[in-house]
């Protein structure tokens, strides 16, 4: 940048010349009114940009308070949280748009009006109307946070590599509760429940039971027939979750490792 | 995942075992102390004005890696709680060290640059980075050349997503900037010169017209 040359003003600057005289909004700010003389210090000082006393705020941007600040957030928390509401409205247009989607195979259905498609985004009667999503941020978070938790586990990481998406059966897999769909809070917070019980089956062997699991892999085909029924039971509880409880409770005492193989073994039978 | 000769460059500043450090924070996130890892960088970016705005890639990559490997953001909270205690302590370190003073906040504005959540700049750290900027424009800190550097070249790199995120307050800003470059009488001459150029860079949309470019760069043949 060559200065010296380009920079002219230096030394012969006139500030002064030309300048407006009067007030402009800035005035009551500056140490120096237009005409260059030192303005008197009482006029109010406004918080932060114009203050040249030695008062300094703590902020310029943010609101001032009297004494510490209760909800003093910190940023690493601050981010996240951010990043869980961009994340949630981002699922929400895709999820719309996949909706919209679903919308135009209409014609199509009506030949083949007997399937089942597990999907469902494509069955008019689970997929909500577009009026009919839980739009509601506070209650998407939260929901989503529930769903992190269990996600977040071991036995989630092994079921989505046991079974991939495309192999999955409802009722006999564990399925994410869909956090678009309106339900009340107790439905939804059962349904998690139901879901997290559900994944557990794919929880890593533990050290002591794992003689135990090797007898059981050997003879499945005697234990199976009993252990079908209560198995059976704990299905049906996630279509009605009122009516579940007793016989949930009964099938996660009875069993905590073998319901995987179970399945399996289920899978294979019916195939 | 290998080293890219950018992040090989920038961390040339760091001693051998720091290096180390930071090229398997790079790799594997997972098998180090992710704290001790940030914190190694803002003590750096603290001390280096070149690391302190280049680091903001490195992190970048960091955070990347782990959320990919782990699905975990240890770093990155690290991170920027470990900065937001250094900007608690802005005005102490300023009094003790302008050079500190400078790099912190071109540390700050480079995470502000990088770290983007769901590509889009983090929310958190708007407020923080004005206030930073509000700071420089401040008439003490105007008549030193570092500090009026240290504004621009911020404004250059990041005034545009800035002003995306809170136009008022950068109306706010550059009004302080026109004030300083009118009114103060310590400025000094460079000191005008960048005022003068960022006043323009920002009437012409963030970048500068032809002729002002040719005013403020080309070389002048005597």
């Amino acid at each position: 940048m060559s200065t010296h040359q380009k920079y002219r003003y230096e030394n012969d600057c006139k500030p002064d010349e030309n300048r407006k005289k009067g007030a402009s909004r800035w005035s009551h700010c500056r140490k120096r009114g237009a005409d260059g003389n030192l303005r008197k210090s009482h006029e109010v000082e406004e918080p932060g940009k114009c203050s040249q006393s030695s008062h300094r705020p703590e902020s310029f941007t943010t609101p001032e308070s009297e004494g510490p600040v209760s909800r003093v957030k910190n940023w690493g928390d601050e981010v996240e949280a951010e990043e869980m509401r961009s994340n949630v409205r981002r699922d929400m247009h895709r999820y719309r748009r996949r909706i919209l989607e679903a919308d135009f195979p209409q014609r199509d259905r009506k030949i083949s009006s007997g399937s089942s498609d597990s999907r469902d985004s494509r069955d008019s009667k689970e997929s909500p109307a577009k009026g009919d999503l839980e739009t509601d941020e506070t209650t998407l978070i939260r929901r989503q946070k529930q769903i992190n938790y269990g996600k977040n586990t071991l036995a989630y990481d092994r079921y989505i590599k046991d079974v991939p998406k495309h192999m999955r059966q409802p009722g006999v897999h564990p399925k994410t509760p869909n956090k678009f769909k309106k339900y009340s809070r107790r439905s939804w917070d059962q349904q998690i429940k139901l879901w997290r019980v559900k994944l557990h089956a794919w929880d890593p062997p533990a050290e002591e039971g794992s003689d135990l699991q090797q007898i059981e892999e050997i003879d499945l085909g005697e234990i199976m027939d009993f252990e079908l029924d209560v198995e059976c039971s704990a299905d049906t509880g996630s279509q009605c979750p009122t009516s579940s409880g007793a016989s949930l409770s009964l099938a996660e005492d009875s069993f905590t490792g073998t319901p995987k193989k179970m399945m399996k073994i289920e899978d294979t039978e019916m195939l | 995942m290998e080293t890219s000769s950018k992040e090989e460059y920038t961390i040339q500043s760091f001693d051998l075992e720091t290096q180390k450090l930071l090229k398997t924070a790079l790799k594997d996130p997972g098998s180090v102390d992710l704290e001790k890892v940030s914190n190694v960088i803002v003590d750096q970016s603290l001390k280096d004005q070149i690391f302190s705005r280049e680091a903001g890639r490195i992190c970048y990559t960091i955070v990347q890696a782990e959320a990919k490997q782990t699905n975990g953001n240890v770093f990155r909270r690290n991170l920027l709680n470990r900065l937001q205690q250094e900007f608690k302590a802005r005005e102490e370190t300023r009094k003790r060290s302008t050079q500190e003073w400078v790099c912190l906040v071109s540390f700050i504005c480079n995470i502000f640059d990088y770290l983007k959540v769901n590509n889009m700049p983090m929310m958190a750290l708007v407020h923080p980075v004005y206030d930073c900027l509000f700071r420089l424009a401040q008439s003490d800190a105007l008549k030193n050349e570092e500090e009026v550097d240290c504004l621009v070249l911020q404004l250059h790199r990041i005034g545009d997503q800035l002003e995306k995120m809170n136009l008022q307050l950068m109306d706010e800003l550059f009004n302080l900037l026109r004030d300083g470059f009118l009114l103060q009488e310590d400025l000094s001459s460079m000191g005008h010169l960048l005022l003068l150029e960022i006043l323009e860079f920002r009437a012409g949309g963030w970048t500068l017209s032809e002729t002002a470019q040719k005013y403020y760069y080309s070389e002048v043949t005597d």
